[in-house]
């Protein structure tokens, strides 16, 4: 493979896994956003807790597949607190105090945050199995980037599995067209609610442990992913899951290529495409709502 | 004929304190009310499309800071600009970008619009981060002349002095404030009002929605400039910080905590915040921590802010009053 394919397909690959991860993060806020109509403003919050958190069982167990598993459950319940005791409390006021509320929750997680951990990047180490390189068609390329890929597919296939193929599924999709109806049916909606909040903060849990042994754990974690997942959202259509895989997908793609080409740029390249979108259809790619 | 003596008093006391505040104060309290009263213009500005048009805007801080840049840009590379066309330089600079900006936006609402303005607001943060050559990134433009305030040949003031500074930006805010209030109670406020209560409701009156919501829109986005203009004076400093996310989440702050359906919520949201930042600073650094439990425990409890808080206390009391005075009458 001459040096300018291995190039492009190295960023390719950097740019799938960056999409997949973002994915992760943005299908989590979507599902909360298309069934109960909360913008989780925190969910940023959530993705850095969670990376915390593996750091935290990481240093404690040394093992980092228990991280992988705990880290994700642990802040899955601290989003089930949030949904419990404050949002269901605020439902009755409207989306505006919801969305407030959600920016009050992730300047505590931030204080929080600094005042466990302090401010210094914290590194993480990865387990042996998952480091080095593998050499693909004559192009060596990192075993991590390869198992984000393969996780987030998981990930993404048990999502499916569990929306499409149970009970559960079943009833989340039917709350996503109306809500109201499913709970005048006799179903315990905000025990639902709750349980999808959960699993949607579970979704950003693993993408925080995922992420954490590329970039570090700092507090600034939250803001560039939290961005980036608002505008999948934002872009790809409120509500619509495949509308945000194909959205971070193509926004991996673009930073990890723009990087290439025009580094300085590159962060604004996503901004350009989704004013291109909205501008010619408001709702967003895949989206019927605003 | 009571309630005019009273209003009139009112204000000569307001005016006189507001006069001799730096000679009792002290020069710290003195900087810190400048930057209460900017905030306290930026939050009734956001206050603007919130309350009285029902837009809520997470990117309001690209006005402030944009108002900023105008200003000291323009201070910085014309030579023996003036002060006060200075300031008007930082108004129509925010008011260009809210012209640009108003086709798109004025046709979403709700969490879309929220939405917008976070991406909007990240990506004018991330122009002035990265537009070193012009803005100076993270490190801003610092050290621009403050040019005196006068008539030439007849007057003039150095507002390098922080008491000169201060009874300037007390002079401009306050006629900001001014203008703002007089715009929210002529027959067009009325109408933005409308929009926010029933936007269907106005169109079909045949008032126009959507251009009523653009005029609103310019109108917060200049005096939100305004307020940065004279922040980026007071400073004598801007940074791409001035744009980034938790300018952008300050005057929500200070507007729900004073309360979005009065006129003066923010101002009271502001003078709350200044105050608790002033005295959670003495004992941590966790100035965020306090800020958002704040937050948290001002919608729970008290949804409409401390001003409602105050309407509903007053109401109570009157009611009560008025039965105890001539009981059988219950209203």
């Amino acid at each position: 493979m001459n040096p300018t394919t291995a190039m492009y397909v190295a960023q390719g690959m950097h740019g799938l896994a960056y999409g997949m991860i973002l994915f992760l993060v943005a299908s989590g806020l979507n599902i909360i956003f298309g069934m109960m109509g909360i913008l989780n403003l925190a969910h940023a919050s959530f993705f850095m807790l969670s990376a915390y958190f593996s750091y935290q069982f990481l240093s404690m167990t040394g093992n980092f597949w228990m991280a992988l598993l705990l880290a994700p459950v642990a802040t899955a319940f601290f989003g089930i607190l949030l949904e419990r005791f404050l949002l269901r409390k605020i439902h009755v006021l409207g989306h505006m105090g919801e969305l407030i509320i959600t920016v009050g929750v992730s300047m505590v997680i931030l204080a929080g945050v600094k005042i466990f951990w302090g401010t210094e990047s914290l590194p993480l180490k990865i387990p042996p199995l998952l480091m080095g390189l593998v050499s693909i068609a004559g192009l060596d390329y990192p075993v991590y980037r390869l198992f984000i890929i393969a996780l987030s597919l998981l990930v993404l296939a048990i999502m499916a599995l569990l929306l499409y193929k149970t009970r559960l599924g079943k009833i989340v999709r039917a709350a996503v067209s109306d809500a109201d109806m499913v709970n005048a049916l006799g179903i315990n909606m905000p025990l639902v609610f709750m349980i999808v909040f959960g699993v949607g903060t579970w979704l950003a849990g693993v993408a925080g442990v995922a992420i954490a042994p590329i970039l570090l754990v700092f507090p600034g974690l939250a803001d560039q992913m939290g961005m980036d997942a608002f505008v999948v959202v934002v872009t790809g259509g409120f509500g619509s899951l495949s509308g945000a895989l194909i959205v971070s997908i193509i926004f991996g793609l673009l930073s990890s290529y723009g990087v290439q080409f025009i580094s300085q740029f590159a962060p604004l390249l996503m901004f350009i495409f989704m004013a291109i979108v909205l501008a010619i259809k408001p709702t967003g790619f895949f989206g019927e709502r605003e | 004929m009571t309630n005019k003596v009273f209003k009139w008093t009112f204000w000569t006391v307001l005016v006189a304190v507001l006069a001799i505040y730096p000679k009792l104060f002290g020069i710290y309290y003195t900087n810190l009310f400048v930057t209460f009263a900017v905030f306290a213009i930026f939050s009734v500005s956001f206050n603007l499309l919130l309350g009285y048009t029902g837009l809520l805007s997470f990117g309001h801080a690209m006005f402030f800071g944009v108002g900023g840049y105008g200003t000291a840009l323009a201070l910085k590379h014309i030579r023996g600009l003036a002060l006060l066309p200075a300031v008007l330089i930082g108004l129509v600079s925010a008011m260009v970008l809210a012209l640009i900006l108003c086709p798109l936006v004025v046709r979403v609402s709700g969490t879309a619009f929220s939405m917008l303005h976070l991406a909007f607001g990240q990506l004018m943060h991330m122009l002035a981060y990265k537009l070193r050559s012009i803005t100076g990134g993270e490190d801003g433009i610092g050290g621009f002349p403050i040019p005196s305030f006068g008539i030439p040949g007849v007057i003039s003031i150095d507002m390098r002095a922080p008491e000169n500074f201060y009874y300037f930006a007390i002079i401009i805010l306050g006629i900001s404030l001014w203008m703002m209030w007089f715009f929210t109670k002529t027959p067009f406020g009325q109408v933005q009002v409308g929009v926010r209560d029933n936007a269907n409701r106005i169109g079909y009156l045949g008032f126009k929605v959507t251009q009523t919501k653009a005029v609103v829109y310019v109108v917060a986005g200049a005096f939100a400039g305004v307020a940065g203009s004279i922040y980026a004076l007071f400073q004598n400093l801007i940074s791409s910080g001035a744009l980034d996310i938790f300018t952008s989440f300050t005057p929500v702050t200070m507007t729900m905590v004073g309360g979005i359906g009065s006129f003066l919520g923010p101002v009271l949201g502001a003078a709350i915040i200044q105050v608790m930042e002033e005295l959670t600073t003495r004992f941590t650094e966790q100035v965020e921590l306090v800020v958002g439990l704040i937050l948290i425990l001002v919608i729970l409890f008290i949804p409409m802010g401390f001003m409602g808080l105050i309407r509903l206390l007053r109401q109570k009391w009157t009611v009560h009053s008025a039965r105890t005075a001539n009981p059988g009458r219950t209203s």
